[in-house]
């Protein structure tokens, strides 16, 4: 019997571990939905594929991603830990950066980019926290 | 919704950086302090469509498809004539066609129903005709990205990878056939340049390289491994150059790939 009531709480301990970790990457997204807001103002479609995580503090991520020469593209970054600093830039094949207007709040980091080409462009992006070792992010896009 | 979720707790070692004093300066991937990830967010139709508008009057009403019933109980199969209807609703959308988008949404729902994602999949259908009464094309054009987000994470949830990538891998030769037939009824540099894209095909002949035995042996997965490598040839150009000989290359090995999908479908 007490063995059982070891698992139940093993299991719940877990579950509880795993859907609060999902809870808040889901604030992460939330929040570079909320980066996404003016721009859909704008005209810009968000995407709704988006990537996400959860990542040492100061770890810097890369993700490729395609882009075609005649859209205008904005990319957000949120995380869902107070006090962060967070980094955010794109860069083309020769590995020049080609973001814009890079506005920082809370939460979140946007950058705007006009593709001088059609190709494969690398997203860089990083969350350091003043606090906490693990840090939640979600990076998404759209496009006008 | 479709995410590509990445958990990273390693220490390791930051020195050099793509980031310098909060100003982005060069990235070079053999110096980079930090992880590139493997994970890729195809881009939809809409997204190469949009540029072709800009560049001209594309008549989309051409390049609309009429849609047939699948004839099939693969899975596998349904997944990627998936992956090429709600490619075709984007064409729909493009060309503001109301009868085409309804019955596109009407299909969405049959093959969801085959694939056992009827639940998953009703409210986007039902989003994209309401959205079409109004004319908003804009939501008709988000409710088919969800659609195909909410498909491929359903089945990501049920562990079946393989299907999901092959709605991606459906929706991106839908998206490619019609993106090349624009192209080359009015060629121009800026046109053709819309196809360079050798990252997305590496990322697909990576998917299907990293399939199960029995979805590497599906007819239509092998026939689609070969065609990709035709693709990916076409895309090697050291000045970033595509003639109209590679743009027909590509457009036709994607016809040829989808009339293999589409074969088992009968027609209406």
């Amino acid at each position: 019997m007490n063995k059982l009531k070891l698992q139940c709480a093993v299991f719940c301990a877990l579950f509880v571990a795993l859907t609060s970790a999902y809870a808040f990457v889901d604030e992460a997204h939330d929040h570079a939905m909320e980066a996404a807001t003016p721009f859909v103002e704008q005209g810009y479609t968000v995407r709704e594929d988006y990537w996400n995580g959860e990542v040492e503090s100061g770890q810097k991520l890369a993700v490729r991603h395609q882009l075609f020469k005649g859209n205008e593209y904005a990319f957000w970054l949120g995380t869902a830990n107070e006090d962060c600093e967070l980094e955010l830039a794109v860069f083309d094949s020769k590995g020049q950066p080609v973001h814009m207007e890079r506005k920082n709040g809370k939460f979140t980091c946007s950058v705007r980019v006009n593709p001088p080409a059609t190709g494969t462009y690398t997203v860089v992006f990083s969350v350091k926290s003043k606090k906490e070792r693990g840090v939640t992010w979600a990076l998404a896009y759209g496009y006008r | 919704m479709k995410v590509k979720t990445f958990y990273l707790f390693a220490s390791l070692m930051l020195a050099g950086s793509a980031f310098s004093q909060g100003t982005a300066q060069k990235f070079d991937p053999a110096q980079f302090p930090g992880y590139v990830m493997d994970e890729v967010v195809v881009p939809v139709p809409s997204e190469i469509f949009a540029v072709l508008d800009k560049l001209g009057d594309p008549n989309w009403k051409d390049e609309l498809r009429k849609l047939s019933t699948p004839d099939s109980s693969d899975r596998m199969e349904l997944s990627l004539v998936f992956g090429t209807v709600v490619a075709e609703g984007f064409v729909a959308v493009q060309a503001q066609d109301k009868q085409a988008v309804e019955e596109i949404g009407r299909e969405v729902i049959n093959i969801a129903q085959s694939l056992g994602l009827t639940k998953a999949v009703r409210p986007h259908a039902q989003s994209i005709l309401d959205a079409v009464q109004k004319d908003d094309w804009k939501a008709v054009r988000k409710e088919f990205d969800q659609t195909q987000a909410t498909v491929r994470a359903e089945m990501e949830r049920m562990r079946d990878n393989d299907l999901a990538q092959c709605v991606s891998l459906g929706g991106w030769l839908r998206g490619t056939s019609s993106a090349t037939s624009v192209v080359s009824k009015a060629y121009t540099n800026d046109r053709a340049e819309l196809l360079n894209q050798p990252m997305l095909v590496d990322h697909f002949s990576k998917s299907v390289g990293s399939m199960s035995d029995s979805a590497k042996n599906n007819r239509l997965v092998t026939a689609i491994s070969k065609g990709l490598v035709t693709i990916r040839k076409s895309m090697d150009s050291p000045d970033g150059s595509f003639t109209p000989e590679k743009i027909n290359t590509i457009h036709t090995t994607c016809e040829e790939l989808l009339a293999l999908i589409l074969q088992v479908k009968k027609s209406r």
